[in-house]
């Protein structure tokens, strides 16, 4: 039983006119959090457009990877950078913005004229909804078995970068004292005291009988 | 051109879950007694007075979190089609399968002894 043409058409509608709505607002609110919430919406809006052309897998991932992970990434990137008085409006903002402007101009221009070129020969027969997620899995274990292990290699490449770069480990050592600085609440502590803390009293132990033989 | 079947509960359930919101504070505005005042318009945080502002600068921890999510939430994802097709594969998929996933947990592992799943 199929949803009614009209229904369906309304629902397209109604979901591009939240897409671009979403879209304009990322760009033009000056307010980066709205922004960032916004990108979500255009996320969603386009995981209701691949749900209307029976591409279910596709809308699950898609609220599942962007709106459920990349956009968080998005709005924790925000949380992470400093204070809303930190950002200045940038001298001579108008150049970058008539290139940006230049830019989307011509990619506009671009896909617009790819859409209007390109002949969609739409298929007669269709294919059964239910095992549109059959044939991907069917597909990931026969002829794209490659791209599917290697996907699992650059996540956990993925992981590891991420890791090391939010652990800091191969800063240079003056770049990481001076990270640690708002820790130490005594500036005149010496050095090989500063990352000891009260839970590791070994270090504590081991720097003392230097301190006796000095 | 459209070829939707069955996602007429989801229209009905989208319909309903839309006037939620809405019946909502409607509900409230009905209600609740209409005062006016400074306090009024302080955020609500569970019952604490508000200090400072809300844009705060955050650990990059949360960053951490955050990122390993994303690496297993992607992971679940591409896990996905074989669960479903799993009757219709054989063993030689059930294996692969296992390499995709013995390959994140060396990364689940490198996590876990680097100390990013704790909150120290």
């Amino acid at each position: 039983m199929n949803l009614a043409e009209g229904v369906q058409l309304v629902s397209l509608g109604l979901l591009s006119f939240m897409m671009l709505g979403a879209a304009l607002g990322v760009v033009l609110l000056t307010n980066v959090v709205y922004s960032a919430f916004l990108l979500g919406g255009t996320f969603i809006s386009a995981a209701g457009i691949y749900l209307l052309l029976n591409a279910d897998f596709v809308a699950t991932a898609q609220v599942l990877i962007y709106v459920g992970a990349v956009n968080v990434l998005i709005i924790f990137a925000i949380m992470l950078v400093n204070k809303r008085q930190d950002f200045a409006p940038l001298p001579k903002a108008w150049i970058r913005k008539s290139a940006t402007a230049v830019v989307c101009l011509g990619l506009f221009s671009l896909l617009t004229t790819m859409v209007l070129v390109t002949p969609w020969n739409l298929s007669a027969e269709v294919a059964s909804a239910d095992s549109s997620i059959i044939e991907i899995g069917k597909h990931f274990f026969t002829d794209f078995l490659l791209p599917f292990e290697l996907a699992s290699v650059l996540l956990l490449m993925a992981l590891v970068g991420a890791i090391i770069l939010a652990r800091r480990e191969f800063l240079p050592e003056e770049s990481a004292v001076a990270v640690q600085q708002p820790i130490l609440t005594l500036p005149e502590r010496p050095r090989e005291l500063a990352g000891v803390t009260p839970g590791s009293p070994d270090r504590t132990i081991a720097s003392k009988p230097s301190d006796r033989n000095k | 051109m459209f070829v939707l079947s069955g996602y007429e509960y989801l229209l009905g359930f989208l319909l309903v879950s839309s006037l939620v919101p809405a019946l909502a504070l409607t509900a409230a505005k009905l209600l609740r007694p209409s005062r006016r005042g400074p306090e009024r318009r302080t955020t609500y945080e569970s019952g604490m007075e508000p200090i400072g502002a809300a844009w705060i600068q955050f650990n990059i921890r949360y960053y951490m979190f955050a990122l390993v999510f994303v690496i297993f939430d992607v992971e679940t994802v591409f896990l996905y089609p074989w669960a479903v097709a799993f009757s219709q594969l054989g063993l030689l998929a059930f294996i692969e399968a296992l390499i995709f996933v013995a390959i994140l947990v060396v990364g689940l592992v490198y996590a876990w002894r680097k100390g990013a799943l704790e909150w120290s």
